[in-house]
């Protein structure tokens, strides 16, 4: 008797899958745990099973590198792409585990940490998804946990972040999935790769890329759809803040360099992404002249963000070899600069307030001047000051972009860099000047090691990054 | 070896963070020692053979590349010289920490005259904004930071327009590491569509680092708000970097594009030259009177670097180095009368040379150079750059550049009237007049000054050999 259903998977596919099952599973161990241990030990079970568990599924990552091997028919492509993407995910989502064990409240520690491994291996999914069903399945797993954690924190501006963003990244989801649909009505294919070649209905193909891309750009929170961003920033719960900034944007820049790099029809793939790259622009000067404004440091970092992704995205115009392995390069540097902010921040922060606040940087440097040096440096990383790997990224991505064609973009990633200098600073002048605030002595909650591993890390990967820009080579091919 | 003058001051700084807050002594006086090791870095480097490592191969070579010889040597030499000056006579708060940020300065200012490659000098270009900003925001008192704001965003622009102009040229010419070459020599000739473009770029970066009129407006804010140990290091070394940018960068490397800009930069020279010397003939504070002559004189030597002359290349040289020398002094000797008499207005200052004979025989011999007494560092400039202006068959500017030349006279001297002569003010507290200590730091300066005024050969030489062929038609 033949099996009614045959399941065409071998052990490649599943093997491909590997690092992101590790991270899916995992939680239903933490969730044990917090069934299982008393209370006082369950929130470092769960936070270092949890770590457990996302080192071995970066390590499985890794060990995969050059491997690489289209499973499930083509709906995950495995290899160098997508592993670089796994492990930023990865770092990120370490990152936020380091904070939350500073951070976290005991009485949601195994849920909030599941869910965080679960969005994590979303975004990974989003990493070397290939067809439409699969990018759709890791958003979704990547957001509808999100959307819980937004709303973690007791406070009522959490519940407003959770709820904003529900709705519209809800709607954003919802232009997506009619993108989909207007790409599978054009080309008869969810795969990407089949999309390369001459859609059968061009206009339709152009329409179902337009709000395809709408949805990505929504996950990459560029101008104009970044209004949502300070708002969740600013009321989710700091390892969740963390945790977004890199995370949510490494899943959907995968999607966003595979869908511009191997989904487009050679003869007219640039004139479809024109409007990406004036998104990137509006958002280099959008984001940066918002955070201008900003007296919370979350805020600021949201803004911050808005921009940064915009010079990731400069980057890919044009959509050359060199440009991919500089985005990539910009994203890990941006992974560096920002997690080690938001660890300062983390360091800062007291049992009921989150050391967000501008004034409590007011005499930083004189208070604890190792904190405020280090702060200092990612600061001038994210304004793109040497000697950091912010400096040595925008200089990449300058010449790239000059080198494919988008002077344009160059000059306005500069005026934009300009104008960042001073949201930036702003924050070094509070720490450093001498003023009404230098006396101001706040209790600083006692002392955690592990904010201060992730700033050491996050440091010593800005310095290096600086000097040695270490940009994957051989990425290109994999995307495709 | 060369390395080591940009990475031991830079190390050393860190390093003074371990020295306790209290110790003010012990870290002002590692700070001169670091300082003094530079200088002698720098003298053993000089014309060593230079060193380099790998950074970029793509989208463009670019390697770690440093060298000294040259103007490079006689500015890096100047630079550790006036730190050491500085730290020594003047006294700071919070010493330690002040300090530090001066190393910092130190090197991160060596490392843009010794980068051989466009983009090593780009970042050392960028990074000797920071120091200069901390010292603004935790130094300078008032105003709610708009000095510092006006500071860094004045110089970042220009740092990012340079920034742009590298990325640029390294797409272009596939290689930044290119100083000390030029066109037909290692270089190609970057065509007229780019050519312009980069040059734009880096021309707005030197002339709002210089500054030059009308690009200036943030300096004299910075140089009054500036502490005067720190004011006295900026003034003397950071303003050359645009001066020393386009003599070493783009007049070798876009000579096309530096020959049509002279016109344009003449023009801005001699304004910046007049406008300078009438505005500093009616402040009342005495820094901003330095601060503006500055303006004039760096209006000069624009002149000079661009009439392409060889004559007035050297005295370029001389008087970048003379001017250094002469304005480090004299914001020495005017901290030391603000560290005295608390004020320093020129309308509630006189009658000093009584009570601080010392003080005033230093102003004097400060003054003096930099009004361009025959026999002193300032007047080598000049008669250098004016004749070899008038070599270059710019008659009209050396002759309107001789205007700004006799206002020197009348505003050092008015300076240096209403502070030391006169009738005693009798509310300026009674100070004891310069110490030993004090004294001698200006010694270095003051023999330099001299030395330079009596024997200009060899500075005016490395000046000199910057002519390229290619730059032969570039005249006025």
């Amino acid at each position: 008797m033949t099996p009614v259903l045959t399941i065409p998977w071998g052990q490649a596919d599943w093997n491909a899958v590997l690092p992101l099952s590790i991270v899916a599973l995992t939680p239903l161990l933490v969730i044990a745990a917090d069934l299982i241990l008393s209370r006082s030990l369950r929130r470092g079970a769960c936070i270092a099973i949890a770590a457990f568990g996302l080192i071995v599924g970066g390590i499985v990552a890794a060990l995969s590198w050059g491997h690489p091997y289209p499973a499930f028919g083509g709906g995950f492509v495995s290899g160098g792409f997508a592993i670089v993407f796994e492990e930023v995910i990865v770092a990120g989502a370490l990152f936020s585990l380091l904070l939350a064990a500073h951070l976290g409240r005991d009485d949601q520690a195994g849920g909030g940490i599941a869910l965080l491994l679960w969005s994590a291996s979303g975004a990974m999914l989003m990493a070397g998804a290939a067809n439409l069903m699969t990018i759709f399945l890791g958003l979704e797993l990547l957001s509808l946990s999100l959307y819980c954690l937004c709303g973690l924190a007791a406070r009522p501006t959490a519940r407003e972040a959770a709820l904003k963003y529900l709705i519209l990244s809800s709607a954003a989801s919802g232009f997506m999935l009619y993108g989909m649909a207007l790409l599978f009505g054009a080309t008869g294919s969810v795969q990407l790769a089949a999309f390369a070649a001459p859609p059968a209905s061009p206009a339709l193909f152009a329409l179902g890329s337009g709000l395809f891309l709408i949805g990505l750009v929504f996950k990459l929170s560029l101008a104009p759809f970044h209004a949502w961003t300070p708002d969740v920033y600013e009321g989710a719960p700091l390892p969740i803040t963390a945790f977004m900034s890199v995370v949510t944007k490494a899943g959907a820049l995968a999607v966003l360099a595979r869908f511009a790099y191997a989904a487009l029809p050679q003869h007219n793939a640039q004139a479809i992404l024109l409007p990406l790259w004036i998104v990137a622009a509006i958002s280099m000067l959008v984001g940066n002249l918002g955070a201008l404004a900003q007296t919370d440091v979350k805020r600021l970092l949201a803004y911050s963000g808005i921009a940064q992704l915009g010079y990731v995205v400069t980057a890919l115009a044009g959509t050359t070899a060199l440009g991919l392995r500089y985005a990539i390069f910009y994203l890990v540097a941006y992974t560096f600069m920002n997690l080690g902010a938001f660890a300062v921040v983390a360091l800062l922060s007291h049992e009921h307030e989150e050391g967000s606040q501008l004034q409590s940087y007011a005499g930083l440097g004189y208070r604890q001047p190792a904190l405020a040096a280090l702060m200092t440096f990612f600061l001038l990383g994210l304004a793109g000051l040497p000697p950091t790997a912010g400096f040595t990224g925008k200089l990449l991505i300058l010449a790239s972009s000059v080198d494919a064609g988008y002077g344009w973009l160059a000059v306005i990633m500069i005026v934009g860099t300009g104008i960042s200098a001073y949201a930036y600073l702003k924050i070094v002048r509070a720490m450093y000047a001498r003023g009404a605030g230098a006396a101001l002595q706040r209790h600083v909650r006692p002392a955690s090691l592990w904010p201060w591993l992730g700033v050491a890390v996050c440091a010593a990967g800005v310095l290096v990054l600086a000097f040695y820009p270490l940009a994957p080579s051989d990425v290109l091919p994999l995307v495709k | 070896m060369i390395a080591a003058l940009i990475v031991l001051p830079i190390l050393a700084g860190f390093a003074l963070y371990l020295v306790p807050r209290s110790a003010e002594l012990t870290a002002k006086w590692l700070g001169v020692l670091v300082a003094f090791a530079s200088l002698v870095l720098a003298v053993l480097g000089n014309g060593q053979p230079d060193e380099s490592l790998r950074w970029l191969q793509r989208p463009f070579s670019a390697n770690f590349h440093v060298g000294l010889g040259g103007l490079g040597f006689w500015v890096v030499a100047l630079l550790a010289l006036s730190t050491i000056c500085a730290l020594v006579a003047l006294r700071v708060p919070r010493q330690r920490d002040f300090v530090a940020q001066m190393l910092f300065l130190l090197g991160a200012m060596s490392g843009v005259f010794v980068a051989r490659d466009l983009l090593l000098f780009a970042l050392f270009w960028d990074l000797m904004l920071i120091p200069v900003f901390m010292l603004l925001i935790a130094w300078a008192p008032g105003r709610g930071g708009a000095t510092a704001w006006r500071y860094l965003i004045y110089n970042l622009a220009g740092g990012l327009a340079l920034l742009l102009a590298t990325a640029a040229y390294g797409v272009v010419e596939g290689s930044t590491d290119v100083i000390g070459l030029s066109v037909g020599h290692g270089v190609t000739a970057i065509g007229a569509a780019w050519g312009a473009w980069i040059f734009a770029g880096y021309a707005f970066g030197f002339l709002v680092k210089t500054p030059v009129w009308p690009f200036h407006t943030w300096m004299p804010d910075t140089y009054a708000d500036l502490p005067p140990a720190a004011v006295a290091v900026v003034s003397a070394v950071q303003s050359k970097a645009g001066l020393y940018g386009f003599l070493v960068v783009t007049a070798p490397l876009l000579p096309e594009q530096m020959r049509a800009a002279a016109t344009a930069m003449f023009v801005l020279g001699l304004v910046g030259l007049v406008y300078g010397a009438l505005v500093a003939l009616v402040q009342d504070d005495a820094k901003r009177v330095v601060a503006y002559s500055s303006l004039s004189h760096l209006g000069l030597i624009l002149l000079a670097v661009f009439s392409g002359n060889a004559v007035a290349l050297g005295g370029a040289a001389v008087y970048i180095i003379a001017h250094g020398l002469f304005s480090a002094g004299l914001f020495i000797v005017l901290g030391q009368v603000e560290e005295r008499q608390q004020t320093r207005l020129l309308s509630r200052l006189g009658g000093l040379a009584e009570l601080e004979p010392k003080l005033a025989g230093a102003l004097h011999i400060m003054a003096l150079a930099a009004l361009g007494l025959p026999g002193l560092c300032g007047f080598a400039g000049e008669i250098l750059i004016l004749t070899g202006l008038y070599q270059a068959g710019a008659v009209w500017p050396a002759a309107i550049a001789l205007v700004p030349i006799v206002l020197a006279a009348a505003y050092m001297l008015r300076l240096f009237q209403r502070f030391m002569h006169g009738p005693v003010r009798a509310a300026l507290p009674q100070r004891p007049d310069l110490r030993p200590i004090e004294l001698l730091a200006l010694g270095p300066l003051v023999i330099a000054i001299a030395l330079l005024g009596i024997y200009p050969a060899p500075v005016a030489g490395s000046g000199a050999t910057l002519t390229h062929p290619q730059l032969a038609g570039v005249q006025r």
